[in-house]
């Protein structure tokens, strides 16, 4: 699958895992930024925050309240489709996680430190 | 030939580690209930296992994508969620049994309270899993497990009528509900999803490709079609003493019974000893599944050799599962009840995770060259229909016979 | 995990739950010919089962720690079984095979309770085996009174 052609294949795009440039896994394409006519992908969107929007409306109020609202930058990244490296079966990115803000919930860091009770 | 010998060893701890607490259950049931009657739907369940199985390594293999990816690719975020959920709640259940079914295993040898021994199961596998090296877990157990062809030596002993045995391995229905439940049960019991979906998950962990298909057909049709054995052993072991007798098996001790009947005491130690690593080694696969499955599905970082520090959220959520499994299996629900609800439940949500596997195992975009050929697409959507078959059956005798006891 | 105030609390309430759900199973209606009968069969089937675990106490050829275990487990389901036929209201006529049940179900328990005191002792073990033996036929002959009952 190209990058170029596969405005045809949303399907393949969508809910495909993210690797960044180490092969680290960060997430997957929860859902995508179309803008324009023809329509392009602009960007991939990353994160639990998008999840609510993914279900049916029954079930999306629930689930916004165990997810959160959308907050970008904290549950919803955003992921330029320039950033895109390449697309196999994986969607891999050019730069590493961090640059993109990716990839914090496996951040060793964040989970020694969140679960100190003082913070 | 270093080669082939490690494919050897591969092939022989999948045989001996093809059995779990559902198997030894629902199989020494069906013996004691039904004598040979239910032969066909182990062999049936086996069968089914070595396909799905198959299809879930050589996805793994030649596209890379374990099982809740392929799920979350084919079914999408909402239908996906809820196989996760499904698949999530069978898993959870299994652990429980599992670990109650080593407490009582220990309990069997060393007469100490169960509440005790399924805490100890617990941690001895958590130290066992963070100590050792996985691969070679996976192959301790199994090869431990082999301590069950003590079963097979028990039926040969026993010297039943082969004629009524192979009679056994016709297909038949029976309007009596708890035969047809049997029939969901021992089924399910030896096509347990999360078997594949730790099977396609360690494929990628362990580094598979195309190269390796040949050792995924093998360990596929040759290990699990022998493991199967010990299935069928059971059942003829179990419906050759019990049936006469009337008994009705209820506890997991009751397994044993035959081996000791046969050989006495080094019978049932090697029952005992080889139940004990089938149903620990279960318990391992059991917890890593439902790990791998909700990692996989959210895009997290997974795999047992990344490590703790790699992947935190995976190992985090493995520990959780093992805790809960603890606080289930202590919760005074008798594990082999735990085990009935595990197993019936399981088939129930097969579906969701069965049919997208079938359907990007025979992908050529995914697949390449290696796509479903005509025998396999012929023979896995004919399993697709029996598993929509049984799935759909499944509650309705669950309720109907009062959870199998008539 | 928080503490054995907790667990406790959390089993006490599992065992509340399952305590209510067994009464309510088996408060519904008065115990059938039906029922009882599956009731003695299933006291037949536990003898079977005793009778073969203590066989292998008195061959010798088991492990004393599997027989005190399984010989608790059975005898603790033995003693379930003529709780809950003896809470149980008998339908017309069958009272009295009600009675001879339990009273199979207690001899069942106490011969089970027997094993787990003695199982390495190969004299008790071949005396409940025959005991449990002769328990069993009571339990057959019952269930013999009740199909020519009905």
């Amino acid at each position: 699958m190209r990058k170029e052609g596969d405005i045809y294949v949303v399907h393949r795009l969508l809910d495909e895992q993210i690797c960044d440039s180490d092969g680290r896994r960060v997430g997957r394409v929860d859902d995508l930024e179309l803008r324009g006519d023809p329509p392009r992908i602009t960007a991939l969107l990353v994160g639990e925050g998008l999840y609510p929007r993914r279900l049916p409306r029954a079930l999306a109020r629930l689930a916004r309240r165990i997810t959160g609202p959308e907050r970008w930058g904290a549950n919803a990244m955003r992921i330029p489709f320039e950033e895109v490296d390449d697309l196999g079966s994986t969607v891999k990115l050019r730069k590493k996680a961090e640059d993109l803000g990716l990839g914090m919930g496996d951040d060793p860091g964040r989970w020694i430190v969140g679960r100190l009770p003082w913070n | 030939m270093k080669t082939i010998l490690k494919i050897a060893l591969g092939i022989i701890a999948a045989i001996g580690g093809f059995l779990d607490i559902g198997d030894l259950v629902f199989t020494t049931q069906a013996g004691a209930l039904f004598r040979y009657d239910l032969l066909w739907a182990v062999v049936l369940g086996v069968v089914g296992i070595a396909i799905y199985a198959e299809m879930t390594g050589r996805v793994a293999a030649v596209s890379g994508r374990p099982v809740f990816d392929v799920i979350r690719m084919r079914l999408g975020f909402g239908l996906g969620l809820g196989a996760l959920i499904a698949s999530t709640i069978v898993n959870l259940l299994t652990v429980a049994a599992e670990l109650g079914g080593i407490a009582i295993v220990l309990e069997l040898l060393f007469d100490a309270p169960y509440d005790m021994f399924v805490v100890t199961a617990a941690i001895a596998l958590v130290v066992i899993v963070a100590l050792l090296p996985f691969g070679g877990i996976e192959r301790v157990f199994g090869y431990g497990g082999l301590l069950m062809l003590v079963v097979i030596a028990t039926v040969v002993h026993q010297g039943p009528e082969w004629g009524d045995v192979a009679r056994g391995f016709v297909p038949s229905l029976s309007s009596s509900t708890l035969y047809l439940y049997f029939v969901v049960g021992v089924f399910s019991a030896a096509l347990m999803p999360y078997e594949a979906h730790f099977y396609s998950s360690g494929a990628i962990e362990e580094g598979w490709t195309e190269k390796n298909l040949k050792e995924n057909r093998l360990n596929a049709f040759i290990g699990y079609a022998l493991g199967g054995l010990l299935s069928i052993g059971l059942v003829i072991a179990s419906g050759f003493l019990f049936h006469p007798l009337g008994v009705e098996p209820s506890d997991l001790g009751t397994v044993a019974l035959p081996m000791q009947g046969a050989f006495g005491e080094t019978g049932l130690l090697l029952a005992l000893g080889g139940m004990l690593f089938c149903v620990s080694g279960a318990a391992i696969d059991s917890s890593f599944a439902a790990s791998y499955n909700v990692a996989q599905f959210l895009g997290w970082e997974w795999g047992r050799y990344k490590g703790p520090r790699k992947a935190p959220r995976f190992t985090a959520s493995w520990l959780v599962f093992v805790l809960l499994g603890v606080a289930i299996a202590q919760s005074g629900i008798n594990p082999v009840e735990i085990t009935e609800y595990s197993v019936v439940l399981a088939v129930v949500a097969l579906p969701l995770t069965y049919l997208p596997v079938l359907l990007i195992a025979g992908d050529r975009s995914f697949m390449g060259e290696f796509a479903n050929g005509r025998l396999a697409t012929f023979f896995g959507w004919l399993y697709f229909a029996v598993i929509v078959v049984l799935a759909l059956a499944a509650i309705p005798l669950l309720l109907a016979t009062n959870g199998g006891g008539g | 995990m928080r503490g054995s105030g907790d667990k406790r609390l959390r089993t006490g309430a599992a065992a509340l739950l399952l305590t209510a759900l067994a009464v309510a199973a088996s408060g519904c209606g008065d115990l059938s010919n039906d029922e009882l009968n599956r009731g003695v069969e299933s006291l037949s089937a536990l003898a079977a089962q005793g009778q073969l675990v203590a066989s292998g106490v008195a061959r010798d050829a088991t492990k004393s720690t599997y027989a005190r275990v399984m010989a608790k487990t059975l005898g603790g389901e033995a003693e379930h079984e003529a709780e809950k036929l003896a809470d149980a209201t008998p339908e017309e006529g069958i009272a009295d095979q009600r009675d001879a049940a339990v009273a199979v179900a207690g001899e069942i328990a106490g011969l089970l309770s027997e094993l787990q005191t003695y199982p390495g002792d190969e004299r008790h073990g071949a005396l409940v085996q025959k005991h449990l033996e002769e328990a069993q036929e009571k339990a057959d002959a019952i269930v013999a009174r009740l199909s020519g009952d009905a």
